[in-house]
């Protein structure tokens, strides 16, 4: 969107300034993703036999202080890569949407990367230090090109004011409360007498109900706010007006973005005292509700950007909606049932026939078919992370042991795949959508 | 590039097969209310469309403020203020904070915006209305709110599309008098209207488009030093032999700048004589045409206003 063709740089100094601090976070971030590929190059080679020493020679190299098996640590190579990768993209984006937050995420990246780099000794860390340093520098020429978005200050002003906000709120919180009673009720009278464990299956049942109805609000909302975005400007003629301002169009669709999540996430933030009753019950842990809320809001910001998108795509907001709510109904409903299917059909292959096992590459090439397709869903990976987490006390990484010749492969629980699965479709989602903004002019 | 602060060559937009606009060429000198005058369906609105950068041209070209309406989008962006037909309204929105938004869209910095707001508040005299929500103004207090807002980031230029339509006219004439103020603060005003009052009141310049081409433009001086003194005499003689002998006679008249002959009908035949020059010339000729001793039937004149101009040279092509 920055390339304007020509030998006339019509840019001022501020919007070039920007322009290349963004360029030089795409940089990094292109080059974690590379160097992420290149080790699963290199995971999969020693996982084929092809060189077996190579996984202990990159593990001495660049993750050189970590303890665990060498396969693990090409996991966690290439999870840190693309943990990387998507938080330099969204600096990147931040820079070209000038959003004040940009400077606390670079100086929390370069402490997590200072972290790696002494905890892990994740030597790769290093580069990424670097380059946020060198952009960080540019950006200080002109700090004061960062500030709060007025898109976002624009659209909170709206809808916090009066009564609606209040209302919506307090009905909200008044559902949920009742349905959390429900269920208090119903399974508290099937459960009598039976001391603590019984009690903490009431906490598990409340706070997976309320999850649950947590998901489906976002499920219904997220969409609805961002899916009138862009057509809501068109249809109320006010988009021509922002055209013809210096507004940058990443600057519009991330504070859209940001003042439609950040309602849904007063919305969730809200309903943590509804969860932790569930505390009092016991049966769930703190590391249970922090997964939970990090699923909700990875979810929230898919379905957002899945509806700006088809807002800036459509030409009406019926039109865009109808659609967002297709793509988020497939995603939640639809391949949930395609996912248990293949899941089923998986199993049948890999457990069934006990006397013909599959050899061991094709076993842990199953395992991993089958940990992408939970991963795709928030309700199959919340699930499957929790389980996990409960009978194997496992939070992230681990290793699974092949049925077939007992050796172990590295595996991750579901919900880190999920959430960088999510947030990297959010990224292409969102500068697909900056493109078509920008590309109005050119069809009109 | 040249003393024009608005330029257009051979400008052409196409939707599909119609031709909206087609080949026009406009200068909008700088320091100019320039009146951008036709029918509706002229073209007007495309053609200002491509000038505040939300529509490509088929082809031809367009400065603002010297920089190139293609090629260089943002300069031209920064160099002016526009406003649409339609007032863009934001529902749960202040008259100031609709201020401070698209200051902020201008890239105002926050410390500079109050003073600023305040400032336009009170050029457009809605200072009592600063904490009104904006959809409870009067259509011409937006008028006037919006005209506000394309000053935020103070432009060299305002392109203002039909700003007084719609308006009772004590708010047309609230906005007419707030254009010029604009004009003395040393904007250029470059807008559209169907209204010729505004244009006789208020434009230095003028510019008349029909079916997407431009007809005549000009400054309102040179325009009513071509009309004002320029009457139109219409003679009534009873034959063509008259006419010929009354035609070679202004032929060495002055001030006549020459003669049309109408249809004859029942024994009169008229001739329309395009005659520059004052009440004394106009007697002088008819004297001329008595002592040349043709009979005459009726001698009648007309001075042209704008409306007849604008009549004349539009020709009636749309509506």
């Amino acid at each position: 969107m920055s390339a304007m063709t020509g030998a006339l740089d019509e840019r001022t100094p501020r919007e070039r300034m920007l322009t290349d601090a963004a360029g030089v976070l795409q940089v990094g971030a292109i080059a974690y993703g590379v160097f992420a590929a290149i080790i699963f190059l290199c995971g999969a080679l020693a996982g084929l036999g092809a060189a077996r020493d190579l996984p202990d020679m990159l593990k001495s190299i660049l993750l050189y202080t970590y303890t665990g098996s060498s396969d693990t640590a090409l996991a966690i190579l290439i999870l840190l890569a693309l943990a990387a990768t998507s938080l330099l993209l969204v600096a990147m984006v931040a820079v070209l949407a000038r959003e004040v937050w940009v400077v606390p995420l670079l100086v929390l990246l370069i402490a997590l990367a200072l972290a790696g780099v002494i905890l892990l000794g994740f030597t790769p860390g290093l580069p990424g230090i670097i380059v946020i340093v060198v952009a960080g520098r540019m950006m200080l020429t002109d700090l004061r090109a960062f500030r709060i978005n007025p898109v976002m200050l624009k659209e909170l002003r709206g809808r916090m004011r009066g009564f609606r906000a209040f209302a919506v709120i307090s009905i909200y919180l008044g559902l949920m409360g009742a349905i959390a009673l429900l269920l208090y009720l119903v399974f508290g009278s099937f459960a009598r007498g039976t001391g603590s464990a019984a009690a903490g299956e009431i906490g598990r049942v409340l706070f997976f109900g309320i999850a649950a109805i947590e998901l489906l609000l976002i499920l219904f909302i997220a969409p609805a706010f961002t899916a009138g975005a862009i057509t809501g400007e068109r249809e109320r003629q006010t988009y021509d007006l922002l055209q013809t301002t210096l507004l940058a169009k990443a600057t519009f669709v991330i504070g859209k973005l940001e003042a439609a999540l950040s309602y849904i996430v007063l919305l969730l933030l809200s309903g943590i005292p509804l969860q932790s009753l569930a505390f009092l019950f016991g049966g769930i842990s703190e590391a249970e509700i922090a997964l939970s809320v990090l699923l909700l809001l990875v979810t929230a910001v898919l379905l957002g950007t899945v509806g700006i998108y088809f807002s800036a795509a459509l030409p009406r907001t019926l039109v865009a909606s109808a659609r967002a709510y297709g793509a988020a109904l497939a995603v939640m409903f639809i391949v949930p049932v395609v996912i248990s299917v293949i899941i089923n059909i998986l199993n049948d292959l890999l457990f069934i026939r006990q006397g013909a096992l599959p050899s061991p590459p094709m076993e842990a090439l199953l395992r991993y078919i089958d940990l992408l397709l939970t991963s795709v869903n928030p309700a199959a990976a919340g699930i499957s992370a929790q389980s996990l987490l409960i009978d194997q006390r496992v939070l992230a990484f681990y290793n699974y042991t092949l049925r077939s010749d007992g050796s172990t492969i590295p595996m991750v629980s579901p919900w880190v795949l999920f959430t960088i699965l999510y947030l990297s479709a959010s990224a292409v989602l969102i500068t697909l959508t900056i493109r078509k903004a920008s590309q109005d002019f050119e069809s009109s | 590039m040249t003393e024009y602060i608005i330029e257009t060559r051979n400008l052409v937009k196409r939707f599909g097969k119609f031709t909206a606009v087609n080949g026009l060429s406009l200068q909008v000198p700088s320091g100019a209310i320039y009146g951008f005058v036709g029918p509706n369906g002229a073209g007007k609105t495309t053609t200002m469309r491509m000038l505040t950068t939300l529509t490509r041209p088929t082809s031809g070209e367009a400065f603002v403020a010297g920089s190139s309406v293609t090629h260089e989008p943002r300069a031209v962006r920064r160099a002016i203020g526009y406003m649409p037909d339609e007032f863009g309204v934001y529902d749960d929105m202040r008259v100031w904070e609709y201020l401070d938004f698209f200051a902020a869209c201008y890239d105002i910095p926050e410390n500079e915006r109050k003073r600023l707001i305040d400032d336009l508040l009170q050029l457009v005299d809605l200072t009592h209305r600063r904490d009104d929500m904006v959809d409870k103004l009067s259509r011409g207090m937006k008028q006037r709110l919006s005209l506000a807002r394309t000053l935020a980031h103070d432009p060299k230029v305002l392109i203002l599309d039909e700003p007084a339509s719609g308006l009772d006219p004590r708010a047309r004439v609230e906005i007419r008098e707030l254009l010029v103020e604009l004009a003395r603060m040393g904007k250029t005003i470059f807008f559209s209207t169907h209204i010729l009052a505004d244009v006789s009141e208020i434009c230095t310049h003028i510019g008349i488009v029909e079916a997407g081409e431009l007809i005549a433009q000009g400054s309102m001086d040179e325009m009513r030093a071509q009309l004002q003194p320029h009457r139109e005499i219409t003679v009534i003689l009873r034959s063509p032999e008259a006419v010929e002998s009354v035609k070679r006679l202004l032929a060495t008249t002055p001030g006549v700048l020459g003669s049309v002959d109408l249809e004859a009908k029942a024994g009169r035949h008229p001739l329309r004589i395009d005659f520059a020059g004052d009440d004394d010339g106009v007697a002088a000729l008819s004297q001329a045409i008595s002592a040349s001793g043709v009979a005459i039937l009726g001698f009648s004149e007309e001075t042209k206003d704008l409306e007849a101009m604008f009549m004349r040279v539009t020709k009636g092509i749309v509506s």
